[in-house]
């Protein structure tokens, strides 16, 4: 017990004096993850809409395989495109692997499909007279389903919201793409792994607070859309 | 006689419900009041003229024309607007739910304000323009929305029970406006269960029943002696 508490006493203390390693770590995984989410959300609302609003042959397949995707584990997506960025790899020349691009490129194939499903909820939840009205008075489809996003922009909003929330607490698209490198990939799954596998469990216990402390506020921003 | 819309042989399936209108020709500044019992198709038929569904079978023409593609539905939606029975108004004031339409056809500036205020005392809602959808009453969400119709200056204006939710001070002011709109040339199309508004406003009868629109309504035009043929049922 004396061993957890002085622990996470370090813990604090590294986070109240605003220790560098740890705010590298969290610098790193916010920029990736936030770039990730920018990504996933251009790809997934609009993907999510379509298939909400949309009648076409092979809809209920779109639909398993979306659902299919919201469970991919993160060592999958690693470990495909690990393959497609590394030097042998048909996309190895643009030498990515082990950058912060190979680890956006990942954390963007993993939020994508949980962006698209919940946009997906929320449009198919939306109040039915939405696109007839917009379409009704003089919109086409796309202003007509921009509209019907706007008019559940908090389900959209939730949906980013998630997204973020996946791909923030991820570690083996990280770890696999990132390559841990200190500085330059290492993002606070990957360093609480490797830091405390090294012995350091306050370092990794400082960055698990901050960690949770996003989880936190994600729950938090996802309860009060959830309100409205 | 100048035709604005006109279908033949149309045939709309969805589920179990087929909607069958061999003929049906509406004059340019004419009332029609479709009637019928629940269920007998009445809101698919205005949608079906709305241009919000698309029939399986049959021809449509528009002011002379073959309507034929999504293109051409949609530049048609810009002359046809329809009013349903329980409208949605968009998250957000009456003056943003009356700007767009407008903002579609780019009516902007100092006329989109003209127009919706023009709109707005038509359906005597002077002062609403401020006034945030969330906070209007079923008879002020339904004046809203026949405001929002009327400020698209449409050729064809589709009205499903749109005066249902109005009291009884509102609804000779409807049925006034009405009757205005097409004295000014704007085909309405009102389906209605009230057995005494083809009386009031003089409008021809549309009778549907079981998804099939009984025949050209010529003969019964403007008649005050015509019963309805299909009551409501319970």
């Amino acid at each position: 017990m004396g061993y957890l508490l002085e622990s996470l006493g370090t813990a604090l203390g590294m986070i109240i004096h605003l220790n560098g390693e740890v705010l590298g770590a969290v610098g790193v995984s916010l920029a990736t993850s936030l770039t990730a989410t920018v990504f996933s959300t251009v790809g997934g609302v609009p993907l999510g809409a379509a298939v909400g609003v949309g009648t076409f042959p092979g809809r209920r397949i779109v639909l398993t395989l979306l659902n299919t995707l919201m469970a991919l584990p993160t060592v999958v997506v690693g470990l495909l495109l690990f393959g497609l960025f590394s030097r042998q790899g048909p996309l190895g020349v643009l030498g990515l692997l082990f950058t912060p691009w190979a680890m956006i490129a990942g954390q963007t194939v993993l939020a994508t499909p949980i962006i698209a499903n919940y946009t997906l909820s929320a449009v198919t939840g939306a109040d039915p007279r939405i696109l007839p009205t917009a379409l009704t008075l003089g919109a086409g489809r796309l202003r007509g389903t921009w509209q019907l996003l706007r008019e559940v922009r908090f389900g959209v909003m939730a949906a980013i919201v998630a997204g973020f929330g996946r791909v923030i607490a991820e570690v083996g698209v990280a770890m696999m793409l990132g390559g841990n490198i200190r500085g330059y990939t290492r993002t606070m799954t990957t360093a609480i792994a490797l830091e405390t596998s090294k012995g350091e469990f306050a370092f990794g216990l400082a960055l698990g607070m901050v960690l949770l402390s996003v989880a936190l506020v994600i729950n938090l921003f996802l309860n009060l859309m959830q309100q409205r | 006689m100048e035709y604005l819309l006109q279908l033949r042989n149309v045939v709309f399936q969805r589920d179990n419900f087929t909607l069958r209108v061999d003929t049906l020709d509406l004059q340019a500044g004419k009332r029609y009041l479709l009637t019928g019992p629940n269920g007998a198709g009445k809101s698919t038929l205005l949608q079906l003229l709305a241009q919000l569904l698309v029939p399986q079978q049959g021809e449509l023409w528009f002011a002379g024309e073959p309507v034929t593609g999504p293109r051409q539905r949609r530049k048609l939606r810009h002359q046809i607007t329809l009013v349903e029975q329980s409208p949605f108004l968009f998250n957000g004031t009456v003056y943003q739910n009356l700007a767009f339409g407008l903002r579609l056809r780019d009516v902007k500036g100092d006329l989109q304000r003209r127009r919706i205020e023009r709109a707005l005392a038509a359906v005597g809602l002077e002062d609403f323009e401020s006034r945030h959808s969330d906070n209007l009453s079923g008879g002020e969400i339904q004046r809203v929305a026949l405001a929002r119709a009327l400020v698209l200056r449409p050729r064809l204006l589709l009205l499903d029970e749109a005066g249902a939710g109005l009291d009884t001070e509102a609804l000779p002011m409807f049925e006034q406006l009405v009757t205005d709109l097409s004295e000014k040339g704007v085909t309405v199309v009102l389906a209605s269960h009230d057995q005494q508004q083809p009386r009031r406003l003089k409008a021809t009868i549309l009778p549907l029943c079981d998804g099939i629109l009984a025949g050209p309504p010529g003969e019964k035009e403007d008649r005050e002696d015509v019963p309805l043929p299909l009551k409501a049922r319970a």
